[in-house]
């Protein structure tokens, strides 16, 4: 390994991107573009969502008289802005109101509900929770998310009023933690998404090119080794997703106003990691293709599966148990669940190191292929 | 004088296959140091193949070839080897500059020295005027002469040059082979490939390879004289039949 051939190959690599405009388009407009889309699309604050309050809640009457309805509290506590409030007491006309469409959820405080949470805040080991049901249209994800958080919200400041802390549960998963609103949820894992999808069709074309140009065996009868070749094309690709990574990370923040909590230097090396492991993927697929047009039929491969399992658009947990196995070997899991720990949580390195390593394993694995594949074509 | 010191290339049942397929047959090839050797057969011949395997980048099935006193595949004479492949080999998405810049470079050539060579070489291939322009703009017939520009760029002391007149008009074919001459007096070895018959009169010895096969070999007049036609092409034919009957001979 000479480290001069190593940038000859490397600066050849990024001067041929850089020259042609489609591609510089294709690494750094086209993922603002998707994220714009998406974020505006899922990110707009949700207001006067319809919602149906069924309070059968009987409240807790103390051994000294007067009853104390922790329900209606909440209820005073939730935002009038993000919910258009309708009360009713019939549960059956209340859902009758969702099914047709006019009202998106309903929220039920059942008649305990005040009871279970002033004795479970009194002995936690009380049996019974107090618990919110809310029954509502979940088709459509961010309303839902804004139901719920408005819900956990009014919950939380009621119960911070009263100095008290019970328990208490919503029924209806909160999907998305408490305060991220789903373009928190959805950037992290689109940067890691998009440095994926760019870095393995890019390299994949461009290597296509080069085997059938015939400047694959002109540079491999010079001095230049198959390993020298790969890891030029590394450090190219992996600087390109930083910089990818960078300036959709600015955006995102300066448009969308997304939350950053941890180190993002963290991030850029998740994603450094996860753009050598997908140059060499490329690398590997443009083996498989005789004609650059070939190359095209590997997009679905290349995309789909990805898409579906890296936990991208909806968690990893929300995938059906049988397919979970298989989000753990397509890398960009790893990366997208590393960014948004970082962005997200704030993890750090003494936390995030497991998903580190996975993606170093699957970069030095496709490395070792790609090399491996580029000596057989000897044969 | 050994006959390594002799030879830039020496092949010994030199074979490949390609799953049954033999491409290249049982050769024998031997190549003196400062001459112009032109492989010459019909398309699927094998005669990229030979020199894919001289190239190092092609391993030969069965059989040893040495190049430049080494036994291939060897990395050490790579930087003595310019290889012009079939394809070109030039990126269509860089400037003439830029390829002939990264050529340089993967030579450890010095900035100045890659400077100067790309400044002589555009001019000889008559690209000067072009030298900023992308490779994709330019015609079939530039591209090859930026692909020999590329080639070399390195100064090296043996070509491989895969059918480099292809697709190149007759003026600048002249003179790319007396470009030839030129480097073979400066003591450049050169093994060339062609299917175009007639140029290969430039060559100092011709090899006809068919079916992998040498077929015949010797200079181009004596070729001639041999088979008595007044043609390399109809010579190529005489042998070739000549080398079916001697088939169907031990075949039966
Ligand atoms: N990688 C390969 N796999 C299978 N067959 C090949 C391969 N490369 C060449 N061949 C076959 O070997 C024969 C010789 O090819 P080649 O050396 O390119 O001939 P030429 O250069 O004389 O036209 C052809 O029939 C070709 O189809
Ligand atoms: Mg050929």
């Amino acid at each position: 390994m000479k480290f001069y051939r190593i940038m000859a190959i490397s600066r050849r690599v990024f001067r041929d991107v850089a020259n042609d405009k489609r591609s510089l388009a294709m690494l750094f407009l086209a993922p603002i573009f998707a994220m714009c889309v998406f974020g505006v699309a899922f990110s707009g604050d949700v207001e006067n969502v319809n919602v149906i309050i069924v309070n059968q809640d009987q409240g807790l009457t103390s051994p000294l008289g007067g009853t104390t309805y922790l329900s209606t509290e909440i209820i005073n506590n939730l935002n009038t802005t993000t919910l258009n409030i309708q009360n009713m007491t019939n549960l059956d006309e209340a859902r009758l109101k969702v099914e047709n469409g006019q009202s998106s959820a309903v929220i039920i405080f059942p008649e305990d509900f005040s009871k279970n949470a002033f004795l479970k805040s009194q002995n936690q080991s009380y049996p019974l929770n107090a618990e919110i049901i809310i029954e509502g249209d979940d088709s459509i994800t961010n309303i839902k998310n804004a139901i719920l958080k408005s819900v956990n919200q009014a919950i939380s400041d009621t119960l911070t009023e009263n100095g008290i802390t019970p328990a208490i549960k919503v029924t209806s998963d909160p999907i998305y933690g408490k305060d991220a609103e789903f373009i928190d949820f959805f950037v992290p894992g689109i940067l890691a998404f998009v440095v994926y999808l760019l870095t393995t069709i890019l390299t994949l074309i461009t290597f296509v090119g080069e085997r059938s140009n015939g400047t694959l065996e002109r540079v491999l009868a010079s001095p230049v080794t198959e390993g020298e070749v790969v890891t030029g094309y590394a450090i190219t690709f992996s600087t390109f997703g930083v910089l990818q990574v960078a300036l959709l990370m600015i955006i995102a923040i300066m448009v969308f106003n997304i939350m950053v909590v941890g180190n993002v230097i963290l991030a850029f090396f998740a994603v450094a990691i996860l753009a050598i492991a997908c140059q060499a993927l490329g690398i590997l697929l443009s083996s498989l293709a005789k004609r650059p047009e070939q190359a095209i039929q590997f997009f679905p491969f290349v995309i789909l599966p990805v898409f579906l399992l890296s936990g991208v658009f909806w968690p990893v947990q929300a995938i059906p148990y049988w397919l979970r196995p298989f989000s753990y070997i397509v890398p960009p899991t790893y990366a997208v669940d590393a960014c948004r720990a970082v962005m997200l949580k704030g993890w750090g390195l003494d936390k995030i190191w497991p998903d580190l390593l996975a993606l170093l394993i699957f970069a030095l694995f496709f490395l070792f292929l790609a090399v491996w594949t580029l000596k057989r074509g000897k044969k | 004088m050994t006959l390594e010191n002799e030879y830039a290339i020496l092949t010994n049942h030199l074979t490949k296959k390609f799953k049954d397929f033999i491409a290249v047959n049982d050769l024998d090839l031997k190549v003196k140091k400062g001459e112009i050797y032109g492989l010459l057969g019909p398309n699927g011949a094998g005669k990229t193949t030979i020199i894919k395997m001289l190239a190092s980048i092609r391993n030969p099935t069965k059989g040893k070839a040495s190049v430049l006193g080494e036994e291939i595949p060897d990395g050490n004479i790579a930087s003595k080897i310019g290889y012009m492949p079939q394809e070109t080999g030039i990126y269509l998405g860089l400037t003439v500059d830029q390829n002939m810049k990264f050529y340089g470079r993967i030579f450890n050539l010095k900035r100045e020295e890659i400077e100067k060579r790309e400044d002589e070489l555009l001019k000889f291939v008559d690209l000067e005027d072009w030298k900023y322009e992308m490779v994709e703009n330019l015609s079939g017939g530039m591209k090859h002469r930026v692909s020999l520009a590329c080639t070399l760029i390195h100064q090296p002391e043996l070509l491989f040059l895969d059918e480099p007149t292809v697709g190149v008009d007759p003026e600048l074919r002249e003179s790319f082979w007396k470009y030839f001459q030129q480097l073979k007096e400066n003591g450049a070895t050169i093994l060339i490939t062609t299917h175009y018959m007639d140029e290969a009169r430039h060559c100092d010895r011709i090899g006809f390879i068919q079916r992998g096969k040498l077929i015949a070999e010797d200079t181009p007049a004596n070729l001639l004289k041999n088979s008595g036609k007044d043609s390399l092409e109809d010579a190529f034919l005489l042998f070739s039949r000549k080398e079916d009957k001697d088939l169907k001979e031990v075949m039966a």
